[in-house]
C-alpha cells in the first residue's frame, strides 16, 4: 500500500537519481550542478513535463543502471549511450534533461526539430542565468554574473 | 484637418473608435512654447536644452506611464521588471525586454518572414522584401535596446552625389555640423580614442587638434587582439585594386574612466550669441550613471548585453539626458499616443497636436486630447514621424514624406578560428575596420563598416543553444558535450558588414485606412527592396571577407538559407542580409522644397511652427551608426528653435 512516506521517499529517491545521472549526463561535477541552486526546480520541470508512466520507467531504468555500472565510470558511459541517448528512449528525456541544464530551457525542439519554437520556453529568469553552456564556453550569459570592467580583454581563467 | 486656431477641446469620458468624438472645451491658447512628440534621444536632447533655456515643453510619450519612472526607486523598479523579462523570455530579441502593447505596438524583429505581402506584425510589409529593422515606442525609445556604438559620418558622406554620382548631397557639411557633434558627444558620454579614428577620409581632422573624447576608449577585447594580429596591415584586393585593412577601436555610448584631458562642460544656450555652446569647465568630466543611482553604471561592467540591454545602464539611454531637464518648465504625458496634426486656417501654422491618451496598453478605450505650443517637434521616429505627417497630410508638399527609407543592410560571415578566442565577452563591438567606408568603388557599390563582433554566432545561428541541440542530435553527451560545447563556441568568429543603402524613393513608408491599429491609428506600409547597388555590395564584402578569413586561418561557416527573409541573389549567388535597426530617410533635409520636407533648420518648408527631428531627417546614411549623427541634428534643431523663440 503506496502511503504518503513512501511516495516521499520515492521522490527524494528518483531526486537523488535525477543528480546522479545529470552528473554523467553534462559534464559537470555535482558541486556544480548543486551551485545552481536548481536541482529541485529541475526536478520538478521534469514532472511536471513527463507522464508518470514514462518518469517511472526513465528512473527504474536509472536504477538498474545503477547497479549493472556498480560504480564504474566507463560502463556507464556505454549504458547511458546506449539506453538513455536515443530519442527513441523514454521520449528523449535524457536529451531535454540535458539541455534544461545546458540552457536553463525545456525544450520540446530538441528531440523533434519540427515541433514549434514558439514551446521553447525559459524555466525561470535564474535558469536562464545558471545555463551551463556558458561554463562550458568560459564565458557568462549575457546581461548576468558580469565579470567586470575590461576583463574581456584579456583571456579567461583557464580550467 | 482643419480647425480654427482659437479653439481647443479635450475629452473628459472615455471612448473607442466606435463612438469616438470631440468635444470643445476651453483652454488658454499656445500653454507651452514647444510640444514634443516622443522621449527617445532626440526628444530628449530637445526637452532638456529647452528647458534649460527657459522654455516651456510639453512632452507626449505614446508608451506606458511605467515606463516614464524619472524617480530613483521606481526607475529602479521598472527597469529591474524590464531585466526580469529579458531573463525569462526564450529569445533574447531587441524588444524583448521591453512592453509591446497594443495602443502603441512597435516593429518586431520576430515578425519577420520571408514571404511578402503580410500584415501580421505591426509593420505591413508589402515587399518585395520585408523590412528587416526595429525600433521601440517606449519611454526613452530606442536607446532603451540600442547598441551604442558612435562613429561620426566622413566629411565625404554628406557629398554623396557631387563626389559619387550616388543619392543626394546632403545641404549641410560635415564642417557645418562638427560643432554639434562634440556636443552629442559631451551629452551620450562617448567613450573612445580620438586618435585612433584612422582610415578613408577620416583621421584627426575630422575631430580639431587637441578633441578628445569626455571617457577613454572601452578596451578592445582579447578576441579582437586576434584578429589584429592577422589582420591589422593586411592587403586585400577587390576588383583589381589593393586595400589595406586597418582595425580600429569603436567610440561608444557606454561608460569608461573620465579622460583627465577632457574639459568641456555641460551644452548651453548663450542668450547674447543665440547659439549653444559647450563650456570649457576646469572641472573633469562626471560620469553619467544609471538614473536610480550615482553608484550604479559607471562603468561598463560587461555584462555583454548592451542589446537588447544594459543591466546597469552603464549604456547610455535617453533618460540620462531627459533627468537634465528643467522640470519646473517641463510636463510629460505618457500614454499619449500623438494622432494628427491640426493645421491653421491660413494652411500654414500647425495649431495643435491631437493625441488618444489611452488607459491601458492593451485596452481600447482612450479619450482624445489636443497639445497646443508655439512650436510643435515632431521625435518620434523615423517611421512614426512619417506616419504622424501622412495621416495629417501635412509637410508633404514635396511627397517626399514617408519615401527614402533606409538602414544599413547588414551581411554577416561566420567561421571557426583556429584557436580559442574567447568571444561572448565585453561590449558587442570594440573594434571595427573602417577601410570600405570610404572610396572610389561608391560610384559602383555600397560602403560599409566592418564591426568585428564579440558575440559569437549568436545573431546568425542562436549560437550557443544551436550548438547544444546540434551535438544533442549526434547523441553527444557527458564530458565530451562539454569539451565539444568549449571548443567549439570559444572559437566563433563574427564578421560584420554594414552597407550604406542609398536613398531609393520606391522605398518607402505610406498608409492606409485599411491597415490601422486598435486607437484608430495607421499602421505603417512598407514598400521595400535591395537595389544592384546594394547587392553587388553583397558580393564585395564576402569577397573582402573570404581574404580576411584566410589571413586568419578561419574555417567559414557561413550559410545563407533562400528560404530565410531577406535571401536575395546577385550574379547567381545568394546572400541573406539582416536590418540593422537604423531606421533613416523618411522626412529628408534639402535645400530645395520640391525635392525635401525640412530645411537645413530642420524647419518643415511647408509649416513654419513645426519641426522634424531625429534620423529621418538624414539625407543619406553614410557608414555611421546614425544615432550620434542625428543627435548632432538635434542640437541643431534646438539651437535653430531657441533662435526662432526669440
Amino acid at each position: 500500500m503506496t502511503t504518503v512516506q513512501s511516495q516521499l521517499d520515492e521522490s527524494a529517491h528518483d531526486q537523488e537519481l535525477f543528480i546522479y545521472i545529470s552528473v554523467y549526463l553534462t559534464g559537470f561535477e555535482r558541486v556544480e550542478l548543486e551551485g545552481t541552486g536548481l536541482v529541485e526546480e529541475y526536478f520538478r520541470t521534469i514532472c511536471q513535463e513527463t507522464s508518470n508512466e514514462t518518469r517511472r520507467y526513465f528512473f527504474d531504468e536509472l536504477d538498474s543502471m545503477v547497479l549493472q555500472a556498480q560504480g564504474k565510470e566507463e560502463k556507464m558511459l556505454v549504458l547511458i549511450a546506449s539506453n538513455l541517448m536515443p530519442t527513441s528512449s523514454y521520449q528523449g528525456l535524457a536529451k531535454n534533461i540535458i539541455y534544461m541544464w545546458y540552457t536553463g530551457q525545456w525544450a520540446p525542439t530538441v528531440n523533434n526539430p519540427d515541433a514549434n519554437l514558439q514551446q521553447v520556453r525559459n524555466i525561470s529568469g535564474n535558469a536562464y542565468q545558471q545555463g551551463l553552456m556558458w561554463l562550458a564556453a568560459q564565458t557568462h550569459p549575457p546581461g548576468a554574473k558580469q565579470p567586470g570592467y575590461g576583463s574581456w580583454a584579456h583571456m579567461p581563467l583557464q580550467d | 484637418m482643419t480647425f480654427p486656431i482659437e479653439a481647443d477641446f479635450s475629452e473628459s469620458v472615455f471612448l473607442t473608435n466606435d463612438d469616438c468624438e470631440q468635444t470643445m472645451t476651453p483652454q488658454a491658447q499656445h500653454p507651452y512654447d514647444v510640444v514634443i512628440v516622443g522621449s527617445g534621444i532626440a526628444g530628449a536632447v530637445l526637452a532638456k536644452t529647452l528647458t534649460q533655456a527657459g522654455k516651456t515643453v510639453l512632452m507626449l510619450e505614446a508608451g506606458l506611464e511605467a515606463g516614464m519612472a524619472l524617480d530613483p526607486e521606481l526607475a529602479y523598479q521598472n527597469y529591474q521588471r524590464y531585466l526580469q523579462t529579458f531573463y525569462s523570455k526564450a529569445n533574447k530579441a531587441t524588444n524583448g525586454p521591453y512592453p509591446d502593447i497594443k495602443d502603441a505596438e512597435s516593429p518586431d524583429v520576430l515578425e519577420i518572414q520571408a514571404k511578402t505581402p503580410y500584415d501580421t506584425g505591426y509593420l505591413v510589409q508589402m515587399g518585395p522584401l520585408p523590412f528587416a529593422s526595429d525600433c521601440l515606442r517606449a519611454a526613452g525609445g530606442t536607446t532603451l535596446h540600442w547598441l551604442g556604438n558612435v562613429p561620426r559620418m566622413l566629411p565625404n558622406d554628406f557629398r554623396m552625389k557631387t563626389l559619387y554620382g550616388q543619392g543626394v548631397d546632403w545641404p549641410l557639411s560635415y564642417d557645418d555640423l562638427m560643432p554639434y557633434y562634440a556636443m552629442a558627444e559631451n551629452e551620450i558620454g562617448v567613450s573612445g580614442d580620438v586618435d585612433a579614428q584612422v582610415g578613408p577620409d577620416m583621421g584627426r581632422a575630422n575631430y580639431g587638434a587637441h578633441y578628445v573624447f569626455p571617457m577613454q576608449k572601452i578596451p578592445q577585447s582579447f578576441q579582437d587582439q586576434v584578429w589584429m594580429k592577422h589582420t591589422q596591415n593586411l592587403s586585400v584586393s577587390l576588383d583589381g585594386i589593393r586595400y589595406e585593412i586597418q582595425c580600429v577601436s569603436m567610440p561608444q555610448g557606454r561608460n569608461s574612466v573620465p579622460n583627465p584631458l577632457y574639459h568641456l562642460g555641460n551644452v548651453e544656450w548663450n542668450e547674447a550669441e543665440k547659439k549653444l555652446v559647450l563650456p570649457v569647465v576646469k572641472s573633469p568630466y562626471q560620469v553619467v550613471a544609471s538614473i536610480w543611482s550615482p553608484y550604479t553604471g559607471e562603468r561598463c561592467e560587461g555584462n555583454a548585453s548592451c542589446v537588447p540591454i544594459c543591466p546597469v545602464q552603464a549604456k547610455y539611454n535617453a533618460f540620462k539626458t531627459l533627468k537634465k531637464s528643467d522640470f519646473g518648465k517641463l510636463e510629460i504625458r505618457t500614454q499619449a499616443v500623438a494622432s494628427e496634426l491640426m493645421i491653421a486656417p491660413d494652411g500654414k501654422e500647425i495649431a495643435g497636436i491631437v493625441y488618444k491618451k489611452y488607459v491601458q496598453g492593451d485596452a481600447p478605450q482612450y479619450h482624445t486630447e489636443v497639445a497646443r505650443g508655439k512650436i510643435y517637434v515632431l521625435a518620434a521616429s523615423a517611421l512614426e514621424n512619417a506616419k504622424l505627417l501622412l495621416a495629417s497630410n501635412v509637410a508633404n508638399s514635396s511627397d517626399q514624406v514617408g519615401r527614402n527609407l533606409m538602414d544599413h543592410l547588414v551581411l554577416l560571415t561566420w567561421g571557426l578560428f583556429p584557436e580559442k578566442v574567447f568571444p561572448y565577452r565585453g561590449p558587442g563591438c570594440t573594434t571595427y575596420i573602417p577601410t570600405f567606408r570610404d572610396g572610389e568603388f561608391r560610384k559602383d557599390f555600397a560602403a560599409w563598416i566592418s564591426p568585428l563582433d564579440n558575440w559569437g554566432w549568436s545573431w546568425p545561428t542562436f549560437a550557443p543553444a544551436t550548438d547544444v541541440s546540434n551535438a544533442l542530435a549526434k547523441n553527444i553527451f557527458g564530458k565530451k558535450l562539454r569539451q565539444t560545447i568549449n571548443d567549439l563556441v570559444t572559437r566563433q568568429a563574427l564578421l560584420h558588414f554594414e552597407c550604406e543603402q542609398t536613398p531609393e524613393p520606391e522605398n518607402r513608408m505610406t498608409i492606409d485606412p485599411k491597415y490601422k491599429d486598435q486607437l484608430d491609428n495607421y499602421r505603417p506600409v512598407i514598400h521595400y527592396d535591395a537595389s544592384a547597388y546594394m547587392r553587388k555590395s553583397f558580393k564585395a564584402a564576402k569577397q573582402v571577407s573570404d581574404q580576411i578569413f584566410a589571413a586568419n586561418k578561419i574555417q567559414d561557416f557561413t550559410e545563407y538559407n533562400p528560404a530565410e527573409p531577406d535571401f536575395v541573389n546577385w550574379e547567381g549567388r545568394g546572400y541573406t542580409f539582416r536590418g540593422a535597426g537604423h531606421i533613416v530617410g523618411t522626412h529628408r533635409m534639402g535645400n530645395d522644397p520640391a525635392t525635401s520636407v525640412v530645411k537645413p533648420s530642420q524647419q518643415t518648408w511647408d509649416h513654419p511652427n513645426l519641426y522634424l527631428v531625429g534620423c529621418g531627417n538624414m539625407p543619406t546614411l553614410g557608414t555611421s551608426n546614425p544615432t550620434l549623427t542625428m543627435t548632432a541634428l538635434s542640437f541643431m534643431a534646438a539651437e535653430n528653435i531657441l533662435q526662432q523663440l526669440g
